[in-house]
């Protein structure tokens, strides 16, 4: 067969397009053959036309091809999933599995007390009253159990009650329990975080996936979280024993990287099983290191020193009169560990002198005391990834008395998280770096860092935390083999609105290796009871210092800090390594 | 010649209808497959998820230190027993290796093995 041929449409060329293929196909003047291969082209040209559709349209559905893969999801996951919390080494600590949940059509049901009363004979703990009313409610669809073990779920089916149906769902399971309670927080029943790290993955990205409703894959990359659960372990383990050894009313211990800001370990006494949120609402089950406020005691003091050596007007030689208690209006600053003589930098440091840090702020000043620890962040809500956090407790008037008072830890209540933070500057050259709970590198680190004091004080810091460990109050935690150094706190808590003599907040922060630190310690415990091996005492030195030298001993190994023996006295080995270096 | 290209014409569609019709059946098993197939693997990837969160639990550290204090004789690792590599001694110079032979036994000669309770050969 021929195309038409140009020779023969010739003749009609000059008349208007529409009506050439017209007269081409009905025209009496045409020729009939021409007439004929038209016709036949036309239909060839149709055939073409919807062959040419059927061809794109194959490869549309080839292209597309997983179609019909979201059919299934609807009737699976209808909690939505959340990705793997793991810790540093990739050991779970929150994960996902699939568990049954009952449901039922209540416009199907057929007898409503006979199916309660053989649900609840399968299922011990249904509410029977809760179910006889959901399915008395003719609904569509209600819940009458969730997350039910197979066993049970197997149970239910051979009933044989028509109406009933169950939906897989995903279930979120703690395998460490309390170990982590804090940090990983807890969800809801219908898998919505709302406490610790769970709840900021809500809030950073995945309930707007779960909206879109495409959380429902067990593909999500697991969370990486910067702790480690064999350090949790172990500081829970034997902050769980100072808790029952000394009748503390809470206890809370913390383990960060000084040079990352990572947080390796925080536990926080009583604390509560995951697995089981109810226990959680308990208010003595808070997280006190971010919750809690405190007057940190002389921990503090660190901060003062700090700050007195960074301004140039203080050296280390510096003497400050601590003789006589130091009066201010109708107040009187003692000392616990009173010398009654005149002190210098280091001594103040190692007897913890309420007077010669009093001294030493005023001498710096009003202001710049502020200013100070405005720049260390102790004024100032620390925000982490966890939800819970707390506002520091800031006097609204600042006069000498409160610099006085808050030069030795009392009358401004922090976060203990947060004077981790400013001690971790201190001691680590100088670089502020906010506190995480996600892994993260150095580099990193070091771009988020704000340099707050000089390298030089932070080497003289350094000096003065080990010091106290050579021959301070801090002695008990000397670990051989770590270089541990450290600074005690003991504050007397307020009762009634007075400080209680009894009552006490016993902290100790402690650094290891002292020369080039690279994790610091916090350990706290509440309200403290003297026991006949404290002598009576509830001061930190017999409490809270023997306690992190226990906690040392055991997580510095799995640190991968290497003992070392046979190290010279703080003066040589910090002192004068700084001074040649410089 | 035109009969000749409809025969072939019309053979060529009912090779084609055969055809597709297989491709179709074809692709309909293979579909059932692969969903099949997925249906398995997310049920092998929540049994991995079950079994990984028992595992987890099984090796939870305070379910460890309990079993280990009660079935253990070890104890906790002591700063004095780690050391350096460097501080390692010396590795020891050759020994002369110990004569093959006992000397007291070869001077004593064959009446080595007579003692108070075993009898002398012979006697």
């Amino acid at each position: 067969m021929q195309p038409p041929t140009s020779r023969e449409l010739v003749p009609v060329a000059a008349a208007p397009r529409r009506s050439l293929l017209h007269r081409l196909l009905y025209g009496r003047n045409i020729d009939r053959s021409a007439k004929a291969r038209a016709r036949v082209g036309l239909a060839i040209a149709a055939f073409a036309a919807v062959y040419a559709v059927i061809a794109v349209r194959l490869v549309t559905l080839a292209m597309v091809h997983d179609h019909g893969a979201r059919r299934g999801i609807a009737q699976d996951a209808v909690a939505t999933a959340r990705p793997d919390i793991v810790d540093r080494n990739g050991e779970i600590l929150a994960t996902d599995v699939k568990a049954p949940s009952l449901f039922a059509d209540a416009r199907k049901i057929v007898d409503v007390d006979e199916a309660v009363e053989l649900l609840s004979a399968s299922l011990p703990d249904l509410d029977s009253l809760e179910a006889r009313e959901r399915l008395a409610s003719k609904r569509g669809f209600v819940w009458l159990k969730r997350e039910i073990t197979p066993k049970q779920q197997i149970e239910v089916h051979r009933l044989g009650i028509p109406s009933l149906g169950f939906l897989d769902e995903n279930k979120r399971v703690y395998p460490n329990g309390r170990e982590v309670s804090h940090v990983i927080g807890h969800v809801n029943i219908d898998n919505q975080g709302i406490a610790g790290i769970e709840r900021w993955l809500d809030t950073h990205g995945l309930a707007a996936l779960h909206m879109a409703g495409l959380a429902t894959d067990r593909l999500q990359k697991p969370v990486e979280l910067a702790l480690d659960l064999r350090v949790q372990h172990a500081l829970r383990d034997e902050l769980l024993q100072a808790h029952d050894k000394y009748k503390a009313k809470a206890t809370a211990g913390i383990v960060t990287d000084v040079r990352t800001g990572e947080i390796v370990a925080m536990v926080s006494t009583p604390d509560y099983d995951p697995n089981n949120p109810r226990e959680a609402l308990d208010p003595t089950r808070i997280n006190r290191l971010t919750t809690g406020v405190y007057e940190m005691g002389s921990t503090f003091k660190a901060l003062t020193l700090a700050m007195a050596l960074d301004s140039g007007k203080v050296n280390l030689n510096s003497t400050f009169d601590a003789r006589m208690p130091l009066r201010f209006g109708k107040f009187d600053i003692h000392d616990f560990h009173a010398q009654n003589r005149v002190l210098n930098v280091p001594e103040i440091f190692t007897y913890s002198s309420n007077i010669g840090a009093a001294r030493m702020a005023l001498a710096v000043g009003i202001e710049q005391h502020k200013a100070f620890l405005r720049k260390m962040g102790q004024l100032t809500r620390l925000r982490t990834e966890l939800p819970e956090s707390a506002e520091p407790l800031v006097p609204k008037r600042w006069g000498e008395l409160n610099t006085i008072t808050i030069a030795f830890g009392h009358g401004l209540s922090v976060a203990p998280l947060q004077s981790v933070m400013a001690v971790g500057a201190l001691v680590n050259g100088g670089h502020l770096i906010p506190p995480t709970f996600l892994k993260r590198s150095e580099e990193e680190a070091r771009s988020l860092a704000v340099q707050v004091i000089k390298p030089e004080t932070s080497d003289k810091m350094r000096y003065l935390m080990r010091l106290n460990a050579e021959k301070g109050t801090a002695t008990k935690a000397d670990v051989k083999g770590y270089y541990v150094g450290g600074k005690t706190g003991t504050s007397d808590k307020i009762v009634g609105g007075r400080y209680s003599k009894t009552k006490v907040l016993t902290t100790f922060m402690a650094i290891m290796p002292a020369d080039k630190p690279r994790y610091l310690l916090l350990i706290m415990l509440d309200e403290p009871q003297a026991t006949a091996e404290t002598h009576g005492f509830t001061t930190s030195g017999w409490n809270a210092v023997p306690t992190a030298g226990k906690v040392i001993a055991r997580i510095a190994p799995i640190l991968g800090l290497e003992p070392r023996f046979d190290l010279p006295p703080a003066d040589k080995l910090i002192l004068a390594a700084a001074k040649e270096a410089r | 010649m035109l009969r000749l290209l409809h025969v072939l014409v019309v053979a060529a569609l009912v090779f084609a209808a055969a055809d597709v019709y297989k491709i179709k059946f074809d692709s309909t098993l293979q579909a059932e497959k692969v969903a099949k197939l997925r249906a398995e693997v997310r049920r092998e990837r929540d049994a991995i998820a079950a079994l990984r969160a028992t595992w987890s639990e099984l090796g939870n550290p305070e379910r460890l230190q309990g079993l280990a204090r009660r079935h253990l004789p070890l104890k906790p690792i002591d700063t004095a027993q780690y050391d350096t590599l460097d501080r390692l001694p010396e590795r020891p110079p050759e020994v002369v290796p110990p004569v093959e032979v006992d000397p007291i036994a070869s001077l004593l000669g064959r009446d080595v093995d007579v003692t108070g309770s075993v009898q002398a050969r012979g006697r």
